[in-house]
């Protein structure tokens, strides 16, 4: 076997939410079978964009706000790998915001888990977009939520939401849309509550405002109108649903492309008669 | 005929103005090909607002015995449809040159015109519509009278008329027909006919190309395989986008229209970490987003190719116009310090080769590499050698492969080495995991603060500048080596140059050319060339000197450069770089 990097010790604070997505993520990848080799774990800046230290896999950090258009470059690269986009609130509703539609419209096979704490943890506690009102720095402009974001756009076709607090569910969470992916039904996006303890510690608050879509009678994660409507009166009180909130169908980008896998024969000998042909279409 | 009355047509700029979105400008495009079957070397320039229909559009035509890479100094031939277009071109017309102009709406104003200057004009638009009943055929019969003036006999006319017609049924070929015997009939009033018939040139080579510096790179993006590309459509790069949108689906590749520059970028970058040949293409406000990206792309040590179609600026400026003023945004853009290489091609044979060059360049030496067009190199259309396809090579550098790995007790992925360059691994390949960051990192890409480390990793990313120069690619050369006065040009002042010789020549001034292809790093066969000339003028459009700012940060000897700059937003021209040098050296 070849050595390559020894995994780093996480910089996370004891009690952060982001140890558990990044437990629930390097288990997926034994639960799945996804050889290691074949996986890849881009992440954003932030607390959130260290994560890729901490796992064997190919690890990128991408660029401020820019993880989700590097991850859906590689798929569309290479369709067989599993991709994994990983990132804050900030690098992902903030500076990042635009891709975020842009995902959900286009429907990349990658899977996007957003580390949410609702502030700007390495930056030292600033608000972020998806802060609570009342959050110092918050006072003007109400919470963005990526799930209703994503509920109002009709390409959408995997949202789910999971807690750092609960384990077996994020688990649970972490395959399903790894799957979505890999199926080729396109982009997967999993918004994780995941306190920040040193600057917006939320965990005592925020287990009362959960509500588990599997305790609620009859709920159809295929019903987008259905799922747009809960979860609307949900925040009306203050809550959020967690769970597998929405699946459809849908073709992921690259299969609609029709994405060859990586590197179709490159060598000059095997190109060149189809160039040669190109080229004399501009003989005049 | 006899041969005394025969006459070849050595050299001829036509002008055709009209309002864009009329289709006035096809008749420019008919006038090139029935002049390319002729067996001239044509050159087309287009200088379109940025607006479909409405305001002044201008096409401008070239066709010569030589191979020419610009319009001439004079024009021979305008054919208007308003007068706006005459007013703009007045002060550029041959002493003897010929006006074709439709008057339906504006008479020709006494005087507006030199004395000598010949005019045919005709209400062809109102002519159009009473006998044919569509204004559009006003085009057909301003041809005819183009085409009398040029020489050319009207049956090969009507043959070319057949030949672009026919396809578009027989009731629309035959009015267009009508259009241009109504022409000829008007020429015939008019008295206007060169004279003579001209004949066809011999001694051209066959199966030249009629291409453009865009679609040249983007044939030599798939040809040295490349096989991701993301853009986000702007004027004067657009063309790449959208040839490679046709082209490369064919060839196995993905094409991708992203939201904007920033994503383009970084998709980019995201398909050449799993392995394929990537790049993106825009012009200066595209460039000035991506500088975050390239830099980071210089950091982490990834292959990109980024080609920018420059503009005039600054901001938005004047987005259908050449310029060269983003030399210094790509030689020294961007935070921090990173290696980056600028390759700036000549004319459009340059631009297919040096586009594999950036490719092979990219993966081996694993920074980000530029390609500098400009607008006129970008989007005119000239007829050039096909390109040496046997002579592209695909150069993938120290990428591992899986056996490879398998060989190795360990892989650090940004391992120190000699030539500063590491061996890396790409998504997908079994025993390669690494980790990739912008951030400074340890051999391991594990970030790292460590002071040692932090100066052994700058020096390694600068050394791979330094392991590169030997490689990148050379200048072009040209003119008498004995001459004591230099020119030094890029990209569409190449071919500009090349003819402002010889009327340098003709004015007495003898000189020899440099154009270099690789404009940074600043090769030592620049500096070599400037310290071998007394006094070396390094012509560019913008108005800061750029290019030879460049070059003097990276050694050139500043008192022998002087500098010949144009940033009106007009092409440059020969004539006018000509006039410049001869009136600076004989003071
Ligand atoms: C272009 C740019 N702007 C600003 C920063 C500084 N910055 C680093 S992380 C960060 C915010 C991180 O917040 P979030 O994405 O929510 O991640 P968290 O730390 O909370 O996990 C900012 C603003 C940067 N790295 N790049
Ligand atoms: S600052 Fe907050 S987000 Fe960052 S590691 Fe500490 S607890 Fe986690
Ligand atoms: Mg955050």
């Amino acid at each position: 076997m070849t050595e390559t990097f020894p995994l780093a010790e996480p910089i996370w604070c004891a009690g952060c939410g982001h140890f558990s997505v990044l437990s629930a993520l390097d288990a997926a990848f034994d639960r799945l079978d996804v050889p290691r080799h074949e996986a890849m774990v881009l992440a954003g800046i932030g607390c959130s964009g260290t994560i890729q230290n901490h796992v064997t896999a190919y690890g990128y950090h991408a660029l401020h706000g820019r993880v989700l258009p590097a991850a859906a470059g590689a798929k569309l690269a290479n369709p067989s790998l599993t991709v994994i986009a990983a990132g804050g609130d900030g690098d992902g509703l903030a500076i990042g915001g635009g891709h975020l539609l842009h995902a959900f419209r286009t429907n990349p096979g990658i899977t996007y888990i957003m580390m949410n704490n609702g502030t700007y943890g390495l930056t030292k506690g600033q608000a972020s977009p998806s802060s609570q009102l009342g959050f110092h720095g918050a006072t003007e402009g109400r919470a963005a939520d990526p799930i209703m974001l994503g509920l109002s756009l009709p390409g959408t076709t995997f949202l789910a939401r999971g807690y750092s607090g609960d384990a077996a569910q994020l688990a649970t969470l972490t395959d399903a849309a790894i799957r979505h992916s890999q199926a080729g039904k396109g982009f997967a996006f999993l918004d994780v509550i995941s306190p920040c303890v040193a600057y917006n510690d939320r965990y005592h608050n925020w287990r009362a405002r959960l509500c588990d879509l599997d305790t609620v009678d009859g709920y159809d994660p295929r019903d987008r109108t259905a799922a747009f409507s809960l979860a609307a009166a949900l925040e009306a009180e203050g809550k959020k649903p967690t769970g597998l909130v929405y699946e459809g169908e849908g073709l992921a980008l690259e299969a609609a492309l029709g994405a060859a896998p990586a590197d179709a024969n490159i060598d000059p000998a095997a190109n060149m008669p189809a160039v040669r042909e190109l080229m004399d279409s501009f003989r005049g | 005929m006899t041969a005394s009355t025969e006459r070849r047509i050595e050299d001829v700029n036509v002008i055709v103005s009209g309002q864009g979105g009329d289709g006035s400008l096809t008749v420019s495009t008919i006038l090139a090909d029935l002049l390319r079957q002729r067996g001239l070397n044509v050159y087309t320039e287009r200088d379109v607002l940025s607006r479909i229909k409405g305001g002044v559009a201008v096409a401008g035509l070239r066709a010569s015995r030589d191979v020419r890479f610009g319009r001439g100094d004079h024009v021979e031939l305008v054919v208007s449809f308003d007068l706006e277009g005459i007013e703009k071109m007045v002060t550029q017309l041959a002493p003897d040159a010929v006006v074709v102009y439709d008057d339906s709406d504006v008479p020709m104003p006494a005087g507006l015109l030199p004395a000598n200057v010949r005019l045919f004009a005709a209400p062809f638009a109102r002519l159009a519509v009473r006998k044919l009943g569509r204004i559009l055929y006003k085009n057909s019969i301003a041809v005819a009278l183009a085409t009398r003036s040029l020489g050319i006999a009207d049956d090969d006319v009507r043959h070319g008329f057949e030949q672009r017609f026919n396809r578009l049924g027989p009731a629309i070929l035959g009015q267009n027909l009508q259009a241009l015997d109504l022409g000829f009939e008007l020429a015939e009033e008019m008295g206007l006919s060169a004279g003579h018939d001209t004949v066809e040139q011999d001694g051209r080579p066959e199966g030249q190309l009629q291409i453009t510096g865009n679609q040249a790179a983007a044939l030599g993006f798939i040809a040295g395989g490349g096989r991701f590309f993301a853009g986000y459509p702007i004027t004067p790069a657009t063309e790449i986008l959208e040839s490679l949108e046709g082209w490369l689906p064919d060839f196995g590749g993905v094409v991708w229209q992203a939201e904007d520059e920033l994503a383009s970028v970084n998709m980019a970058i995201g398909a050449a970490l799993a392995g394929v040949r990537a790049m993106t293409s825009t012009s200066g406000p595209g460039i000035a987003l991506m500088q975050e990206g390239i830099g980071h792309a210089g950091s982490a040590e990834i292959p990109l190719v980024v080609v920018d179609c420059q503009r005039g600026g600054p901001s938005t400026g004047l987005p259908t116009k050449p310029e060269q003023s983003d030399l210094n945004m790509m030689a020294f853009g961007g935070n921090g310090d990173f290696p980056r290489i600028v390759l700036n091609p000549g004319d459009p044979g340059d631009c297919f080769e040096l586009t594999v060059e950036a490719l092979n360049l990219a993966e081996r030496f694993q920074c980000p590499v530029y390609l500098a067009l400009d607008q006129a190199l970008s989007q005119n259309l000239a007829t050039i050698a096909p390109f040496d396809l046997d002579a592209v090579t695909v150069d993938r550098g120290k990428r591992l492969s899986a056996e490879q790995l398998a060989s190795m007790s360990e892989y650090r992925r940004y391992a120190f080495s000699d030539d500063g360059v590491s061996a890396y691994s790409v998504a997908g390949t079994p025993g390669g995991m690494s980790l990739v960051t912008g951030n400074e990192r340890d051999e391991f890409g594990r970030v790292s603060t460590s002071p040692e480390n932090r100066a052994r990793m700058v020096e390694k990313r600068a050394q791979k500048i330094e392991s590169a120069r030997a490689d990148l690619p050379r200048g072009r050369r040209t003119g008498d080596p004995g001459a004591t006065l230099g020119l030094i040009g890029v990209g569409s002042a190449y071919g500009v140059l090349l003819e402002a010789m010889e009327e340098l020549e003709a004015g007495g001034v003898s000189t020899r050319l440099l154009q270099p292809r690789t404009v940074f790093p600043v090769l030592d066969e620049t500096l070599e060339f400037i310290t071998s000339c007394e006094r070396v003028y390094v012509v560019e459009h913008n108005a800061t000197g750029q290019l030879a700012g460049i070059i003097a940060q990276g050694g050139g000897d500043t008192k022998r450069m002087r500098k010949v700059l144009r940033y009106d937003g007009l092409p440059l021209r020969p004539g006018d770089i000509a006039r410049e040098i001869i009136e600076r050296e004989s003071l």
